[in-house]
């Protein structure tokens, strides 16, 4: 039943209600680790909260402001839900292969993501507002510097599983051991990359709400708003299963059993990370991010290839 | 219908804006927002951008220089929207009334909705009267 896969599971309904989980998660870790309570009375424990977020913006006034490029800032949100949603069909949620798979799709889940920044670049610049112009630069800005050690570091797992295609990466780690045991060093950059790539908080120089008010999305509201919303939980889901698959061994448990609970469990545990990690850090300039980047993230990055490369001859 | 405004109350997002406060009134807003009041509790989370927001909740009096921008934010929100004033000069501009300055309160220039008086009001005040400004909100098409 490929219709009822991609429908419901582990297609666009289960994706949609984990994206809203995730959502609800972050908020409630993030509000705990500073001592607050967090969404409570939506829902149970306000577990309904981003629902509500969603339908409230979707039921508000959509303006299109009289200076803007019309089509482009009509499509852009769109445009950049559909890339959002299109690598997580990529990764093994269910089984140990994914919804769709192919050799080389690591390489398209990056271009996708490219493919989005550049989306997003465009949208900023054709609502035509000062702070969405200067958020829309430091997208492109941040995406230049971290796309190069993250894909590096990427090629750590394609390199040990010999394959480009996440699904092989998780059936390497189902019959051989977690790539997390192995490459500690590329988790962490992989982890920081996902960060700065997705705009989250140490990085999210782009939107920096005290500098440049809520950056490159300053001018969307109602549905667009909604839609880009919507899209940032994705992401959220995105950069957490990637590393789940890529390091973890996706829904690959022990004793060589297959579930969806057990990455479930995973998932959570990296949501849990990153926000840890949202709370922990305050943002950094776009000069500090962009000199870590290249200064340690990239040589890091090769190290930690280097080192895939010799481990075997070193320990046969 | 009624998902709609179960999601509208649910979740309205505020802008605070300054309209010439002494900044009582605005600490006393952001204390609103600690840990040990904590708004999100209701849904409320503070916006950045007035495009984003459902309630505007202004401070102090209007005085000339804001008058414009103050007209300006509440029309770049969209609707529906509601206000909350908060404070007494928000109110009628309690000591300045009648100064050269001075426009009076935030009703002399946009609709206000909701009235939090105080000098400044305690952040419990501005809870229950941001509860006052969702029910309010939740009827509004």
């Amino acid at each position: 039943m490929p219709f009822l896969d991609i429908i419901v599971f582990p297609g666009l309904l289960f994706l949609l209600f984990l994206a809203f989980f995730c959502e609800w998660l972050d908020r409630k870790a993030v509000a705990k680790l500073q001592n607050r309570v967090g969404p409570k009375h939506t829902g149970p424990e306000g577990i309904l909260q981003p629902f509500a977020d969603f339908i409230k913006l979707l039921s508000n006034e959509d303006i299109i402001p009289a200076a803007v490029d019309r089509i482009m800032f009509s499509l852009g949100p769109i445009l950049i839900l559909t890339l959002s949603l299109m690598p997580l069909f990529l990764i093994p949620i269910a089984g140990s292969s994914a919804l769709v798979w192919f050799e080389g799709d690591l390489i398209f889940i990056m271009f996708v993501m490219t493919l989005r920044i550049i989306i997003t670049f465009l949208s900023a610049w054709s609502s035509t507002n000062r702070f969405s112009m200067i958020g829309g630069m430091r997208v492109i800005l941040q995406m230049l510097a971290f796309e190069i050690p993250l894909t590096i570091a990427m090629t750590g797992p394609a390199i040990s599983a010999r394959s480009l295609s996440l699904s092989k990466i998780v059936q390497f780690q189902a019959s051989e051991h977690l790539l997390l045991l192995a490459q500690p060093l590329g988790f962490v950059i992989v982890t920081i990359c996902l960060l700065a790539e997705l705009r989250m908080v140490p990085f999210d120089i782009p939107k920096a709400k005290t500098e440049i008010v809520k950056g490159w999305f300053v001018e969307f509201s109602g549905k667009k708003l909604a839609l880009l919303r919507l899209t940032e939980d994705f992401e959220l889901v995105l950069a957490a299963s990637l590393m789940v698959s890529l390091y973890l061994g996706g829904p690959i448990g022990p004793w060589q059993t297959q579930s969806v609970l057990y990455f479930f469990t995973k998932l959570v545990i990296c949501i849990l990370i990153l926000s840890n990690l949202r709370a922990l850090f305050a943002r950094f300039r776009i000069d500090q991010a962009l000199k870590g980047a290249w200064k340690y993230l990239t040589p890091l990055a090769l190290i930690q290839v280097i080192l895939v490369e010799l481990m075997p001859m070193v320990i046969p | 219908m009624g998902l709609i405004s179960w999601a509208r109350k649910k979740s309205p997002w505020a802008l605070h804006f300054n309209t010439g406060s002494c900044n009582g009134c605005d600490i006393e807003v952001v204390a609103a927002f600690t840990p040990r009041f904590d708004l999100e509790r209701f849904g409320i989370i503070l916006q950045g951008s007035p495009r984003h927001a459902d309630v505007l909740v202004a401070t102090g009096p209007v005085v000339r220089q804001t008058k414009d921008r103050l007209v300006r934010i509440y029309e770049q929100m969209p609707n529906p929207k509601c206000v909350v004033a908060v404070g007494t000069c928000a109110i009628s501009g309690a000591p300045f009334t009648g100064s050269y300055n001075i426009h009076g309160g935030i009703d002399k220039v946009i609709p206000v909705d909701i009235y939090v008086s105080g000098c400044p009001p305690k952040p419990e005040a501005i809870i229950n009267g941001l509860i006052q400004a969702i029910k309010k909100y939740e009827k509004k098409q």
